[in-house]
């Protein structure tokens, strides 16, 4: 027995912490199969937390997940980039192996404090601008581009990744050190124990807390201007495309999603695929709904939210669906209904979730045909999946996600 | 450094104040509900007068009573009495076959589905393929795959087969209450224009359709309200003058076997009680003048004059109502991923579009489904069987369990299971299985 622990003790000391905590990384990153669990490294980045509250100035309970990474980083400096972060372990790995020891990024600037700065500046205005530069949001993105079709979005997904690995293997530490706005984020904070002294007047300050006290002022000035200007520049138009129930306006939408495909991932009937319309790049890698593959949004799932750390898509309950919009459901063509043809068939009725559709006879050809309810119906695609003919296909309603926003007061 | 630290102040205070406005930004439903059904006419709140005893004849000590002669009833009797039990058959109407035959639901629905090798193979064989094989040898069904059938021929073809296999035949006769002896059912009351009699029997049947005998079994059920159509059928549809000046296309309806005549389907009214007498006696009578005024409306378009109206059926399609609770519910996952029973008493095809998973699964991609003997043996009572489409599934499921096809699988298994049960000496609950699918598989059915 005492052998055993000796060895095991031995073995630890042999790998070390940094060992085991690679294990446990590779553990949470096998949650990425799990469906409901697709987004976990997500919900435990504090810098897509800050930046998600400050924007929405709301809390959900996944926020607690990074809250706890946040509260870790005041007391141990970069704690989640060492030991956590998977993104970080391969940086570490390539940065070992690299091209040509020793092209030092020793004096480029620590731009990733900027960077978390001036996202969360900018969040608190209610646009958060870097959200999509998180590094749990790039290795995500990585993984969910599998589920989707090839497409310049999907591309750019899948590069991220990579680009990030590589970028180490020419300059050792460079993303990790200096670009990182997570990172940055945890300097920042680690650091924010200084700033009492900032505060304090006439007290002396040495170099160091003054370009602190510095970058904190500009930084964040630089963010909140930029939320403040930028808005006016953003199409917030409602989209013509279909977006998850629960999502927030189109605008908001597209800064608050990190790209993370987390939503893509998850989704169990696989109808969320990377938006890759030309009208508006901004939206690109964003979830939209697709019914092409004959699948529907399933009443009883809300996964889409759970998985979103952004809160691009409002967390939402299962009994709650009923209420939140993602279109309208339309008969294109009513004369190709079976019934028209006296044909048995009931399908769309027993298909919807939402009792949203009758059938009755058309006042011009006196031919039944489905009748929906627009109050009621959500646009989940049960019905057009189910149509034998395949006559039922959902359209946009003018202002998608209205319901859900609505609904929140 | 005043100003700055002052904005750095407010930055920070502004961050930590909006971190505690609006905490729980999840969305939670709102109170929109359904308004619920109004109760049943028929049950509601009447004066209540009390029977008098009195002594009623018993018509037969029988082995095996099955109630109700549709394709479910039929396949029972005919298995049962081949199995070598002596069987009665009561019947409201006056011919055999149902929905099927009187009810002018003619197509055989479904007789085909999708093997484990992805092919599409029959299904339905026994005694309903045989009924099927002898219509098709008669000229009087087309199609292969989910045939139309004449209906006076189904309902000739029935009683022939019911004459062959020396059942007892009871037309006119309706089966209205239970003879229990606490959870064991002894037999059942009919009534005819010769009163009120008993027919006691070792094993019954309940293959009304609507679960009439559970239901005054007391065993528990589940009730669906769906749509309530009426079927009618259309002659001299050959007559039809396409070349008329004015000639409109106008819907007439499917093929049947008979050169002319075609048969027309109604979807009805839906979330109708299909065993409420008062709302089927206004279903019926909305219908048939639904039904005529339509009937006129073709006979005024040019090149449709010579269209008349044949017939509506003699009973409303009642798709579904009653579902019995038995010893298992089969489930929509059942059918979609070729689950295999050690009970199986037959096999089932597909004939419309599913969602499962999250999917469409359509017609022609759904799987052949088993259907196990513990769903047509009710919890409670002993010596009742069910079989139609008042046996125990999923209401998912309600489209291809209700269907003609099923209906003659179910009632094979039961009929042969009553049969066996007699003969065997032992209760319908604690029937050998393996000799079950033996006496199956002698009579044809295809057990996979």
């Amino acid at each position: 027995m005492a052998r055993l622990r000796d060895s095991l003790i031995a073995v630890l000391k042999k790998i070390g912490w940094r060992g085991l905590s690679t294990l446990v990384a590779i553990v949470f990153s096998s949650t990425l199969l799990i469906p409901s669990l697709t987004g976990l490294y997500t919900w435990l980045s504090p810098f897509l937390m800050l930046n998600s509250v400050l924007a929405l100035k709301s809390l959900v309970w996944l926020n607690g997940v990074g809250c706890v990474i946040l509260i870790i980083s005041f007391f141990r400096k970069r704690w989640f980039c060492r030991y956590l972060c998977p993104t970080g372990l391969g940086c570490d790995l390539l940065s070992a192996t690299a091209w040509k020891r020793g092209i030092s990024v020793q004096k480029i600037p620590k731009i990733g404090r900027w960077l978390a700065l001036i996202s969360l500046g900018s969040a608190l205005m209610g646009f958060p601008l870097l959200i999509w530069l998180d590094p749990m949001s790039i290795f995500n993105g990585f993984f969910a581009v599998f589920s989707d079709n090839i497409s310049i979005p999907t591309l750019l997904s899948l590069s991220g990744l990579p680009l990030l690995l590589m970028l180490h293997w020419f300059f050792p530490n460079l993303w990790c050190t200096k670009l990182c706005p997570l990172g940055g984020l945890q300097d920042e904070l680690y650091e924010l124990k200084n700033i009492p002294s900032i505060l304090k007047p006439g007290r002396q300050n040495n170099s160091k807390t003054q370009a602190e006290g510095r970058r904190l002022f500009l930084a964040s000035g630089i963010g909140i201007l930029s939320g403040v200007i930028l808005p006016g520049w953003v199409k917030t138009a409602p989209a013509k495309w279909l977006r998850p129930p629960g999502s927030v306006p189109y605008g908001l939408f597209n800064l608050l999603c990190t790209r993370c495909g987390s939503c893509i991932k998850a989704c169990p009937s696989q109808i969320l695929i990377h938006h890759k319309g030309n009208e508006d790049i901004l939206a690109w890698m964003t979830p939209e709904i697709s019914f092409e593959n004959q699948g529907y949004c399933q009443a009883n799932c809300n996964l889409c939210s759970r998985v979103c750390p952004g809160g691009a898509i409002t967390l939402f309950t299962t009994e709650a669906k009923p209420q939140l919009s993602i279109g309208l459901a339309e008969i294109r063509n009513p004369e190709d209904c079976l019934l028209a043809r006296h044909t048995e068939c009931d399908r769309c009725i027993a298909a919807c979730p939402y009792h949203a559709i009758e059938i009755s006879p058309s006042p011009v050809t006196g031919l039944l045909r489905p009748v929906v309810n627009e109050t009621r119906c959500t646009g989940c695609g049960a019905c057009a999946a189910i149509c034998p003919p395949v006559i039922i296909h959902i359209k946009n309603t003018a202002s998608p996600g209205k319901k859900a926003v609505s609904t929140n007061s | 450094m005043e100003r700055r630290s002052f904005l750095t102040q407010l930055v920070l205070t502004g961050g930590a104040l909006s971190l505690g406005v609006g905490c729980g930004r999840e969305i939670q439903p709102g109170t929109q509900k359904i308004a619920a059904d109004p109760e049943s006419p028929v049950l509601g709140d009447k004066k209540m007068i009390l029977e008098p005893a009195r002594q009623i004849p018993v018509l037969a000590e029988t082995d095996v009573l099955v109630i109700g002669g549709g394709p479910a009833g039929a396949a029972a009797a005919i298995a049962a009495s081949r199995a070598g039990a002596e069987t009665y058959l009561v019947e409201r109407y006056n011919h055999l076959g149902g929905l099927w035959t009187g009810g002018l639901v003619l197509p055989l629905l479904s007789t085909h589905a999708i093997d484990r090798q992805k092919k599409a193979r029959q299904v339905i064989f026994g005694i309903g393929g045989e009924m099927s094989q002898r219509l098709k040898d008669l000229g009087m069904s087309i199609s292969e795959v989910n045939p139309v059938i004449d209906p006076e021929a189904g309902k000739y073809v029935l009683d022939e087969m019911i004459r062959e296999s020396g059942v007892k035949m009871l037309y006119h006769t309706f089966g209205s209450q239970v003879i229990m002896e606490g959870n064991t059912l002894r037999g059942v009351f009919i009534e005819s224009k010769s009163g009120r009699m008993a027919v006691l029997a070792k094993v019954v049947i309940d293959c009304t359709g609507d679960g009439d005998i559970f239901h005054w079994a007391g065993e528990p059920y589940d009730v669906m309200k769906y749509h309530i159509g009426l079927v009618h059928r259309l002659g001299n549809i050959d007559r039809i003058d396409t070349g008329k000046t004015g000639y409109v296309k106008m819907d007439v309806g499917s093929p049947t076997p008979l050169p002319g005549v075609n048969w027309v389907n109604m979807h009805g009214q839906d979330d109708q009680d299909g065993v409420d007498m008062l709302n089927l006696s206004r279903l019926q009578m909305e219908y048939r003048r639904e039904i005529w005024e339509n009937v006129q409306k073709i006979r005024k378009t040019p090149g449709h004059e010579q269209v008349f109206l044949l017939d509506t059926a003699s009973q409303l399609g009642v798709r579904m109502s009653r579902m019995v609770e038995a010893e298992y519910k089969l489930t929509l996952e059942d059918t979609m991923t070729y689950r295999s029973f050690d009970d199986v008493i037959g096999i089932s095809g597909a004939w419309t579009s599913m969602l499962y998973k999250g999917k469409r699964v359509s017609s022609q991609e759904r799987p052949l489904w088993q259907i196990p003997y513990r769903s047509l043996l009710p919890k409670k009572t002993e010596n009742l069987l069910v079989a139609g489409r008042c046996f125990c599934f999923e209401r998912e499921l309600a489209e291809d369990t209700r269907i003609i096809g099923t209906c003659l699988i179910t009632g094979h298994g039961a009929g042969a299971a009553a049969g066996l049960a007699v003969k065997e000496k032992q209760s319908v609950r604690d029937l050998d299985i393996a000799k079950l699918k033996q006496l199956l598989l002698q009579q044809k059915a295809w057990l996979g």
